[in-house]
């Protein structure tokens, strides 16, 4: 232990005579996250602050999904077909090493998945992603794999979009130092400093501009934005709308993230349809545009974002109209609903930022047209009894503010868990939507996204399943001399091979 | 003298033990750290595996007889979030807030001292009235106004100092300031009063009717007694700064023990938690116990 | 705390409130500094009643509306917040939770505190170690920690909040008396007042409690901040005070994010807090010198002779 602290303390005092940093490589970039990597596991890239460093850069994954065209592109499988329903074969790219030196190939895919759904590690990507059912990967040849999945899975090699191939090798538990086939590899990681990656001579692919990048950690966005501004940083993927201040720098993004306030839809008084709309049309939404929410915010008629498939561009917000409001909740009342009931708005510290201001504003809006609520603000982990099923029995009428991040494309990450009888975070109780749910699921191409497109419609006009608010954006800002523009699958990844350099 | 420090050092034994015991269990009545640690959408098969691994599903005693019996080989335990050895994880970050704690204190110590005793001597006078004022303001603004505006007008404004981060000496200037505003106003305060005391006591006067030098007296005589508690204050501040500077640690990037502190706690990583406790309050215990044998070096008077 | 250490000099027989406030007259800033505090009392006491209403009523559009702007109503003197209330308004209506907590808090704390203190100081022996191992214990325990645990355990309220700040603040006071005595002790007078046979509690509370009492004051006094702000991170864990309701501490971490585009949200109930402190501090040097009779003739030199 004193050994230890002796050893920090005298590494520390050579910092300290040390020279000052300001001075920049010509190819290098500095990139200042929101918060250290607490892990760096391959398998818990689907957490954004781990994928931003890892995904595309350190580890690769068979095929990369493509937010602007919506397509499917491939990447470490050169290509893939269905061979019969649930089971696809890739073909894999061959020539392709880990920075570790060993080669990749189909034991590897194999390995990475069976480790992404281990019960020895608790990888995100394996629950994430590979819940719910069978999926298994049999090494054909060595460029071969057939991977199989019951219930059948129509939407396979998008899922792999998500699966991050790691050697053979990797033991069953969190790994310190990734390996991975990209085009970068972590050469230092400095616990509370910074993480650095560097350019790979041997990378397969196309060799990226940015020869080295270092991650440095500031929890404060007026920081961050600062650093970038001063020079000592060259991205901010992540800073506060308050701090995108300089319209050359400062870009907005739309994030993938949806904000709504979930309704319980067993519990009076929002049981009653009418209530639910009167709760949608207190809403000024408009209102909160360019005040608290950004001037880029789009009004959400839906769960996921506009660039997934199936999203109905026909369906239109809530207008706001306080007077119908008033009528509904009358004729309610009338018919002996208790609308005058407490409503408990229960909202999550740090959902987003200014959410308490957000959600102030929103039960004023609610109280003006009658309803009786009340505001509570909860820490992460008595929120989560609120907001995941099993639900209290005698819970009471609440609504559940919560935020939605689906950047991949199709609604089935999001509508089942979302909106299913038995869905981990729904409020809703139609068997009759579970169906549609269901069917959507199972199918392929058009008659897909015409499926879920009747499924979002259902739940926004005749369920009126929740009140949907916003879809969020982020703000990213950019050092001057860097070619890079943010994107929606900045959210989740930051791929140093699409920076360059004016 | 050995005698009074084996007592105490049994006495802080057994108080360490009660204090793990009291935080090892009352933390884990705080909630779940599979709902913490796993994203909102995990499936209880998720959540069961999740405590399988980390083996949170066994009765309480099991895991605190596991936990004693991991301690005795000086094992305490991996972190869950970081997956390292928690103690690795702690005294990391205990090494950066020790020597933030030690520089910071000492400039509180030497300014608070100095300035608090020549306010005392001329009480009501302008130079009184002016650290008086400047150093409460010090101490009752919030901490994050003082670390954004320093940095706004240090860092980006005149371009004098990085902004934050470590690596050179000039990375230390903005936080070591931050940090020491609150502490010097306490302090002084605590200076100024307790030599306010001691100068019209009987015998400092007798000192300045025989035409004893004005210095002197002050330094010699007054702050010689005035000094219990002004000590006293110096060990709280430090076992502040000890127990986490948090906001300038956020916000100057500094990787001390504070921040991982509010992070474990916040998401129940009970080993890291245990492991930070037990290094900071070792390191109280010990900075209380010299305390205590500077008291009875200060006033002969005083015994143990 | 005042009536705790008796006025001395027994020939003073003029009414005890205009002596007082002779005193007060002579120290311009004490007096401008318990006019401040009067202002904030009357606030804590009446502002919720009259004022609830606009505090909370919000405009949108009107949102960060900047200070001294002189063609709106007098509400919006210092500006608006983030969802357009006015700010002076709710640093009025927020007064009353925060003076319950920060006092609440700062009293309990050196009560329980300093009470242990003296008697850890006094005592001595076993009873002294079991006191001061506690407080160690106490100081080495994260605030935070114990708020988390008092969230789950116990349902959030302003008493909850008092008792995790009250309980944190313990040591200090707990070991600044106990210094105290220990030096006290030796002195003569106690040691006097011991072979004469007096009591314990009259030693303590009589000969030992007075001289202690000032340093203890000045802590309490600056205290006041520390617990105004920290309150606010507490409401964080959603423990207590939470956005509906304010608190200056409230205000200011509410502030934070738009300190450099809208400085003033944070900076007036900053500046409230800053004040409150000061104000208080700057009276209880006052009071400290006022109830000194070796050192009141501070006060009274330059004034009409009261002897």
């Amino acid at each position: 232990m004193t050994y230890r602290l002796t050893c920090a303390s005298s590494l520390l005092l050579g910092a300290l005579l040390g020279s000052a940093a300001f001075a920049q490589d010509d190819k290098a970039v500095t990139i200042v996250l929101s918060e250290e990597l607490e892990l760096i596991d391959p398998c818990m890239a689907s957490q954004s602050n781990i994928g931003r460093v890892l995904l595309q850069n350190i580890s690769e994954t068979l095929a990369v999904f493509e937010p602007s065209t919506a397509k499917l592109l491939p990447k470490l499988a050169e290509s893939w077909e269905e061979t019969e329903a649930g089971a696809w074969r890739f073909k894999l790219r061959s020539g392709v090493n880990f920075s570790d030196g060993t080669a990749f190939g189909a034991a590897d895919v194999v390995h990475s998945l069976e480790r992404a759904i281990s019960d020895q590690i608790s990888c995100e990507i394996g629950g994430k992603y590979f819940g719910g059912f069978e999926i298994q990967a049999v090494a054909v040849d060595d460029t071969t794999v057939d991977i199989t999945s019951d219930p059948a899975q129509p939407i396979l090699p998008l899922l792999m979009s998500s699966l991050t191939i790691v050697p053979e090798e990797t033991p069953l538990e969190y790994v310190q130092t990734p390996v991975g086939t990209g085009p970068y590899e972590m050469t230092e990681r400095n616990m509370g400093t910074n993480i650095v990656l560097e350019k790979r001579d041997d990378y397969w692919g196309e060799a990226p501009e940015v020869a080295k990048a270092t991650y440095i950690f500031r929890s404060d966005s007026s920081v961050r934005a600062a650093m970038v501004e001063v020079g000592e940083a060259d991205i901010a993927p992540v800073i506060s709308e308050l701090d995108a201040t300089n319209q050359d720098t400062d870009f907005a993004y739309p994030n993938s993230e949806t904000t709504y306030m979930r309704l319980d839809h067993a519990t009076a008084p929002t049981d009653d349809r009418r209530v639910r709309e009167a709760l949608n049309l207190a809403v000024d939404r408009e209102a909160f545009i360019g005040t608290l929410m950004a001037q880029e915010a789009v009004l959400a008629t839906a769960v996921v974002p506009p660039s997934t498939a199936g999203y109905n561009p026909d369906l239109k917000p809530y207008a706001f109209d306080p007077d119908r409001a008033r009528e509904l909740l009358a004729e309610a009342k009338a018919d002996g609903v208790p609308v005058d009931d407490e409503i408990r708005i229960i909202g999550r510290i740090g959902l987003f930022p200014n959410d308490a201001e957000v959600l102030e504003a929103l039960m004023a809006m609610f109280k003006d047209v009658g309803f009786n609520v009340t505001l509570e603000m909860l820490e992460v982990g008595e929120y989560n009894t609120y907001y995941n099923r099993p639900f209290a029995e005698d819970r009471g009428p609440q609504m559940v503010s919560a935020q939605h991040d689906n950047a991949k494309g199709d609604p089935v990450f999001s509508m089942y868990f979302k909106y299913g009888s038995e869905g981990q975070q729904s409020g809703l109780v139609y068997p009759e939507l579970d169906e549609m749910i269901a069917k959507a699921t199972a199918a392929t191409g058009d008659e897909r996204a015409a499926l879920w497109s009747e499924v979002m419609t259902s739940i926004h006009e005749e369920h009126i399943g929740d009140v949907l608010l916003f879809h969020m954006v982020g703000f990213s800002r950019v050092s001057p001399r860097l070619d890079f523009k943010p994107t929606i699958a900045t959210n989740s990844e930051l791929q140093l091979s699409q920076i360059g350099f004016k | 003298m050995k005698k009074f420090i084996g007592k105490r050092a049994v006495a802080s034994a057994i108080s360490l033990v009660g204090l793990v015991i009291m935080v090892f269990f009352l933390s884990r009545l705080t909630g779940d750290p599979a709902d913490l640690y796993l994203p909102v959408d995990a499936s209880h098969q998720a959540r069961e595996q999740f405590r399988e691994i980390n083996g949170l599903n066994d009765p309480l005693m099991v895991q605190f007889g596991r936990y004693v019996a991991d301690l005795a080989v000086l094992d305490f335990g991996n972190s869950i979030r970081q997956s390292r050895p928690a103690i690795d994880v702690v005294l990391a970050g205990f090494a950066w807030t020790l020597w933030l704690a030690c520089v910071t204190m000492l400039l509180v110590t030497f300014a608070a001292i100095v300035i608090g005793s020549l306010a005392a001597f001329r009480v009501g006078g302008v130079f009184d009235r002016i650290a008086t004022f400047f150093s409460l303001i010090g101490a009752s603004a919030p901490d994050f106004w003082l670390a954004i505006v320093a940095i706004v007008v240090f860092a980006v404004n005149l371009r004098w100092l990085p902004t934050s981060g470590t690596g050179t000496i000039w990375h230390w200037v903005l936080p070591v300031s931050v940090l020491f505003v609150r502490p010097f106003g306490l302090i002084l305060q605590v200076v100024r009063g307790s030599m306010i005391g001691v100068l019209s006591s009987a015998y400092v006067k007798t000192a300045r009717a025989k035409g004893v030098r004005n210095r002197p007296i002050i330094f010699v005589h007054g702050l010689r007694n005035g000094m219990l508690p002004v000590i006293t204050v110096i060990g709280d501040q430090a076992a502040g700064i000890l127990n986490g500077a948090v906001v300038v640690e956020t916000i100057f990037g500094f990787p001390g023990i504070g921040k991982l502190m509010i992070d474990s706690i916040l998401q129940r990583d009970f080993n890291v938690v245990l492991a930070a406790i037990m290094v900071s309050a070792l390191a109280i215990f010990l900075m209380n116990l010299l305390i205590d044998l500077a008291y009875a070096l200060l006033d002969p008077r005083i015994r143990y | 705390m005042t009536q705790s250490s008796p006025l001395t000099g027994p020939a003073r027989r003029k009414s005890g409130l205009a002596t007082v406030l002779g005193l007060l007259w002579r120290d311009k800033f004490a007096f401008c500094a318990a006019l401040f505090l009067l202002v904030v009392i009357g606030c804590a006491l009446i502002g919720p009643l009259l004022l609830e209403d606009a505090a909370t009523r919000q405009n949108l559009r009107g949102r960060n509306a900047p200070p001294f702007d002189m063609t709106r109503d007098w509400a919006f003197f210092f500006g608006a917040d983030a969802l357009g209330r006015p700010l002076l308004v709710r640093i009025i209506v927020a007064a009353q939770n925060t003076m319950l907590i920060a006092a609440g808090a700062v009293f309990f704390s050196a009560l329980i505190g300093s009470s242990l203190g003296l008697a850890a100081g006094w005592l001595r022996g076993r009873m002294s170690q079991v006191i001061l191992r506690l407080g160690d214990v106490i100081m080495s325990f994260p605030s935070l920690l114990l708020a988390v645990i008092v969230l789950y355990m116990l349902d959030p309220s302003v008493f909850n909040i008092i008792i995790v700040l009250a309980i944190t603040r313990i040591p200090v006071y707990l070991r600044t008396a106990r210094a105290e005595v220990l030096e006290v002790r030796e002195r003569m007078f106690v040691q006097a007042a011991k072979v004469m046979g007096a009591s314990d509690l009259r030693i303590v509370f009589r000969h030992i409690l007075p001289v202690v009492l000032p340093t203890l004051l000045t802590i309490a006094t600056l205290d006041f901040a520390f617990v105004m702000l920290a309150e606010s991170s507490l409401s964080f864990l959603g423990i207590g005070i939470q956005p509906p309701e304010i608190t200056w501490g409230l205000m200011v971490s509410q502030g934070r994010p738009y300190l450099t585009n809208a400085w003033w949200l944070s900076f007036w109930p900053g500046l409230a807090i800053i004040l409150t402190t000061l104000s208080l501090n700057l009276l209880s040097n006052w009071m400290r010198i006022a109830l000194d009779p070796v050192q009141r003739w501070r006060l009274e030199m330059g004034g009409r002779k009261n002897d």
